[in-house]
This record gives structure tokens, C-alpha cells and sequence, in this order.
């Protein structure tokens, strides 16, 4: 408990650097009154916009004032859509958060038996192939692979529909989309780090007991190699939080990423704010989760 | 020899690495009677632990046994399906190694892992397996047993992983129980602890023992026999009391002297001059012909028999005479 505070804590510094830094990147990457006007609008009319958003006033200024409407819990409203900052952002969460799990279920499913498998048969013909299997899975861009699985399965076969989020069929697509990458890497990450427990001493003794060899893979081998694959597993959820942007696009998927990149191009200040506000604390989160599970997994990291 | 419990016959065992096969074990042939307690002794790279590994069935991934016999019971063991003989690892052979601080799951509890070997081979219940663990752990003298029952192996001394080891083997009453290096990597204290554990083993129980160690004085301690191995071979064959008395081998003769004496005065111990062979460069003749003082020509080209100077003394070499 007292190290869920400390960390918390931890966390205030980190939140406010990203603030700042995003702050400052959406001001200086333009303006959005000259967005916001027509072309033909006058010095005046867009200093007036100006000073009714708030944005002639010195940058220091402006930070603080966003900080102080920050403690309300206020991230400002949305130039485009005239409503609260961040309800637009929580509006796409639900929409970002099941494809995030709907992609990690996929991942799981496809990466842990196969990792176990080809560290067991290493360097076999199914090792070769599932190595060279996850390279290929790796390095294949998502939206290459999103607009495949469309042209196969949604136009040729008809099975899952184009795009669109609200039955489960809609999230199968896209969530291999993401989960194929994400399990390519975990894939890779499970089978060395099998490898290396395998060749401890422990395991020996688990043979020497005379336990089946699916005991000794599946349970004293995985619950120790599933130690750092925890730690990727919790970056890449954080990475499927923010940055699904091109297979939301490809799919129409009204998630968080797509929101966030039309905001940046729209210079909507305040929901690029709250949308970054919103990522990071989830960052946060989940590192802070893969740590609490890294401590139920390995007993030796509680008393330390 | 009717009570004959192991026989391992001509054991030939080797590795697959990238320059080919390198054989570590050549022809070892040796038996254990029913209650005995048999040393392997042999400095590291003798290839007393893979003779073990063998023995349990559980080599590397990339060794393998290419030739002899190993009967237990009058089973032979290299005929027996890999179900088969998992069945009787564990239940009748058991095993404890060198090494209590990695031999343990760090992530399972010390009751998790003495329940498992009961669950498996006594179709013992969770709560029975948990009472007869309580008792082990009694019988191998760690107090508290109830709570140490739910410590992590991290959370105990080696010392104390190492009786857990002892616990873990004994469990199931095995007829044959092999120690490899129990007492190597432990402090000289803790090391007699395990040893007068072991000694009371040998003494209360039936169960045949063999203890493989580097350490003249633990087989001393605890041996009725002692195999001699140098090179994945054996030796010398002798009864404990004869090896120390007549020893025939010289690298017995070497091993023996290089034990010091609390009473003698010497500037300098004593010790065989040079390194065990690369099994993969092995010298022609008598493996041990470039250490050995008594080597000449003929060393270089004969590789001796090993041979039977009486009926449980056997030496390995041309040069000493009966």
C-alpha cells in the first residue's frame, strides 16, 4: 500500500512535464485561428479571436492559467466542437479500451502457446518456422495487413464487415490487425525467455521428481519465464491506449488515436491536451500494474 | 551379489556439440548393493554427474547415452518408455544436487514443492501430501516445519534449501538415492549438518546411496565403496577401508595425498600436477599417462583394462602390479 502512494506520488513530476511539453509543442506547430478564419479575414478580426481564446496572452501566463483549470478537473473546450475538452476524450475511451484488450486477447492467445512450443522444440523445423514467422509478423506494417484481412474477409469472403465499431464482428478485424504485431514480438520475447529457464537448475529438479514434462513447461517453467514478459505486455497495452491511429483509420474505428490526430491537425488545443493528459496517465497505469503483477509473480521482489 | 540393486554396465555417454560428438562417459561399469552407500569421486570433468544425470534419465537436451546397460531392479532401464521410467524418478531413485540456492522454484512455496513429488507418485490428497511434508521436513531436522512449509526458497539458508533437497528425495521412500556435490557448495559447518543427516539415512533406512564428490573426507565420512573416476572412466574399484590403505590407482594415490594432515608440518600441499583432459582431445593410452609420476613409453600406447587385483579391488593400470 505504501508503495502504491509512493508511486503515485512518483507520478505528479512526470505528468506535469508532459503538460508542459505538449503545451508548448501544439503552440509552436501553428496557430489555429489562421484555421479557424477564412483566408480572407483581417488582422483585427483574427487578434480579436485571439484575445477571445485567450491565446495573446503571454505563454507563462497561458500555462498557468491551464494548470489552474487543470486542478478543477477543467481541460477547456474544443474549439471545433464547442463541448468539454474532456468528454470528447472519455466519449472514445470505452471505443479505444476494447480494442486495446480485444488486441492483447489476441496477442496472448497467439503468442503464448506458440513462444512455449518453439523454445520446447528449439531450433526444429516448427522453431525455424515460427522464428521466422514472428519476424515476418513484426515487420508487416498494420496498415497493410488491415487493409488485407479487409480484401480477403470482409469483400472477397463477406465475413466480418469493412469497418465501423458495434458488434463483436466489427472488433475481430482490427483487433488481429494490432494483436499480430504485438504477438510477434511477445512470441519471440516468450521463447528466449523460456530458453533460459530451461536451462536452470530448478528444472532439473522438477524432472529428477518425476513430474510430466507438460507440468514442468507449462507451470515451473512459464510462471518464472513470465516474468519480463509481463513488463512488454504492459508497454505495449499503454502503446495500444495511444497510438492505434493508423489502424483506426483503417478500420473507421472511433477510438482515442483517431480523435487525438484530428485534433493535432486541427490545432484543437485544449482536446490534444486532454487526450495526451488522458494517454499518460494510462501509461502510467499500467506500468504501475505490471509492477503490482511482477510482485505477485516472482515472491522474491516483495521482501527486497 | 544377489542383493544387487543398480548395475550399470559399460554406460557410455555423449554430447552432441558443434564440432560433433564428444564422449564424456566411457564405458563405466559399476553396482550398488541394497542398502550400501557407493562414492563416485573424481575431480570435475570426470564425468561423475553426467554418469548421475544418466542414471536418472534426465540428461541435457543434447546428451544421450550410445551405449551399456543400466539395470535396476532387473529392469533395464534404457528399455523403459519415457512414462515408465518418469514414474520411477523421484519414487525409487532420487536425487539431490550440488546447488540448494538455484535447485528450488524461486516462485512456488516450499510446501508447493515437497506436495508435488507425494501428488504425483503416492496419489496422496492436497491435506495428506501437506502432513507428510510437515513430517519431512521434521525428519531432516528443520524446526518450524509447519511454517517453513510456506516460505519461498529465497526466504530460507542454503543450508536449510539443501535439507528441504533432502526432504524432497527422501519423501517417497526411494530404494536408491543419488547426492551429487550435497555438501560442495555449502559453509564446513552446515556440511557436517548434512552429512550426519545423510549417515543417519544410511543408518535407519534401506535405502542405497550413492554419493558423488570430489571430497575424500565426505567419503570417509559416509562410503562403504568408492569408484575412482578420472576421464569418464573408472579407475579403482575398492571397499572404503582398502582405497585408503592400499590405494593401487596413482591418481587414487595422488587424490589420497592431497589431503592434509592435521599433524603434519609441510611447506606446500600436495597436489596432482596438471588438469583433467578435454573430453573432446583425450590422450592416447592411459588417459591419465601425462599427469601420472610413474609413466613411461608404453603408457603413451596401451590404454589398460581395468582389472580385478582381488575380489572387490580393481585398478586401472599397467605399472602398479597386483
Amino acid at each position: 500500500m505504501k508503495y502504491l502512494v509512493q508511486s503515485m506520488i512518483k507520478t505528479i513530476p512526470v505528468l506535469l512535464l508532459i503538460t508542459l511539453i505538449v503545451f508548448l509543442l501544439i503552440r509552436v506547430t501553428g496557430d489555429p485561428v489562421s484555421l479557424m478564419l477564412p483566408e480572407t479575414a483581417t488582422e483585427e478580426e483574427r487578434d480579436s479571436l485571439r484575445e477571445s481564446m485567450g491565446l495573446n496572452e503571454p505563454l507563462p501566463i497561458q500555462y498557468f492559467s491551464y494548470l489552474g483549470d487543470l486542478m478543477t478537473g477543467d481541460f477547456g473546450d474544443s474549439f471545433r466542437y464547442n463541448t468539454d475538452a474532456l468528454s470528447l476524450v472519455l466519449e472514445r475511451l470505452p471505443a479505444t479500451f476494447e480494442l486495446a484488450i480485444a488486441s492483447m486477447v489476441v496477442a496472448i492467445i497467439i503468442s503464448v502457446p506458440l513462444g512455449i512450443l518453439s523454445a520446447v522444440k528449439r531450433n526444429s523445423f516448427f522453431d525455424l518456422f515460427i522464428t521466422g514467422g514472428a519476424v515476418l509478423g513484426k515487420a508487416m506494417p498494420n496498415f497493410w495487413l488491415g487493409i488485407m484481412l479487409i480484401l480477403f474477409l470482409s469483400v472477397t469472403f463477406q465475413i466480418f464487415p469493412v469497418s465501423g465499431r458495434g458488434t463483436l464482428g466489427h472488433l475481430v478485424l482490427p483487433a488481429i490487425t494490432l494483436g499480430t504485431g504485438i504477438a510477434a514480438e511477445m512470441t519471440r520475447l516468450i521463447r528466449s525467455s523460456m530458453l533460459e529457464i530451461l536451462e536452470q537448475d530448478f528444472i532439473r529438479t522438477a524432472r529428477s521428481k518425476g513430474l510430466r514434462e507438460s507440468i514442468i513447461v507449462n507451470k515451473h517453467a512459464f510462471r518464472n519465464a513470465l516474468i519480463p514478459v509481463v513488463t512488454i505486455m504492459a508497454l505495449q497495452t499503454a502503446t495500444l491506449v495511444g497510438g492505434t491511429l493508423i489502424t483506426e483509420t483503417v478500420f473507421a474505428w472511433p477510438g482515442l488515436g483517431q480523435l487525438l490526430v484530428q485534433s493535432v491537425n486541427l490545432r484543437d488545443m485544449a482536446v490534444v491536451q486532454a487526450a495526451t493528459f488522458i494517454i499518460a496517465i494510462f501509461v502510467i497505469l499500467s506500468n504501475l500494474l505490471a509492477d503490482l503483477i511482477y510482485r505477485f509473480l516472482d515472491p522474491r521482489i516483495k521482501y527486497e | 551379489m544377489n542383493n544387487e540393486l543398480l548395475k550399470v554396465d559399460d554406460l557410455k555417454v555423449r554430447f552432441k556439440t558443434d564440432e560433433g560428438y564428444v564422449s564424456t562417459v566411457n564405458g563405466v561399469s559399476f553396482s550398488v548393493e541394497q542398502g550400501e552407500t557407493l562414492a563416485i569421486v573424481g575431480e570435475s570433468g570426470s564425468g561423475k554427474s553426467v554418469t548421475s544425470l544418466a542414471l536418472m534419465g534426465i540428461l541435457p537436451a543434447n546428451g544421450e547415452i550410445y551405449e551399456g546397460a543400466i539395470t535396476f531392479e532387473d529392469k533395464d532401464l534404457r528399455s523403459l518408455s519415457k512414462k515408465e521410467y518418469r514414474k520411477m524418478r523421484g519414487d525409487d531413485i532420487a536425487m539431490i544436487f550440488q546447488e540448494p540456492m538455484t535447485a528450488l522454484n524461486p516462485v512456488f512455496t516450499i510446501g508447493y514443492q515437497l506436495r508435488e513429488t507425494l501428488i504425483v507418485h503416492n496419489n496422496m490428497n492436497k491435506e495428506q501430501a501437506h502432513k507428510k511434508g510437515i513430517e519431512m521436513l521434521e525428519t531432516v531436522g528443520i524446526p518450524d516445519s509447519d511454517r517453513v512449509m510456506g516460505r519461498f526458497p529465497h526466504q530460507l539458508s542454503g543450508g536449510m534449501r539443501q535439507r528441504v533437497m533432502i526432504a524432497m528425495a527422501l519423501s517417497c521412500n526411494p530404494k536408491l538415492l543419488i547426492a551429487d556435490e550435497p555438501t560442495t557448495a555449502l559453509d564446513v559447518t552446515i556440511q557436517a549438518q548434512i552429512l550426519t543427516l545423510l549417515r543417519n539415512l544410511k543408518k535407519n533406512s534401506n535405502t542405497s546411496i550413492i554419493i558423488i564428490t570430489h571430497d575424500l573426507g565426505v567419503v570417509a565420512e559416509l562410503a562403504d565403496r568408492v569408484v575412482v573416476m578420472y576421464a569418464g572412466e573408472v579407475v579403482e574399484v575398492a571397499p572404503i577401508q582398502e582405497l585408503f590403505d592400499n590405494p593401487r590407482h596413482p591418481y587414487t594415490r595422488g587424490l589420497i595425498s592431497s589431503i592434509p594432515k592435521i599433524h603434519d608440518v609441510v611447506d606446500e600441499l600436495y597436489s596432482i600436477e596438471g588438469t583433467v583432459p578435454n573430453p573432446s582431445n583425450m590422450p592416447t593410452g592411459c588417459k591419465f599417462h601425462p599427469r601420472c609420476p610413474l609413466a613411461d613409453i608404453e603408457c603413451t600406447k596401451v590404454h589398460p583394462e581395468l582389472e580385478y587385483i582381488s575380489e572387490k579391488h580393481a585398478k586401472r593400470c599397467i605399472k602398479v602390479k597386483g
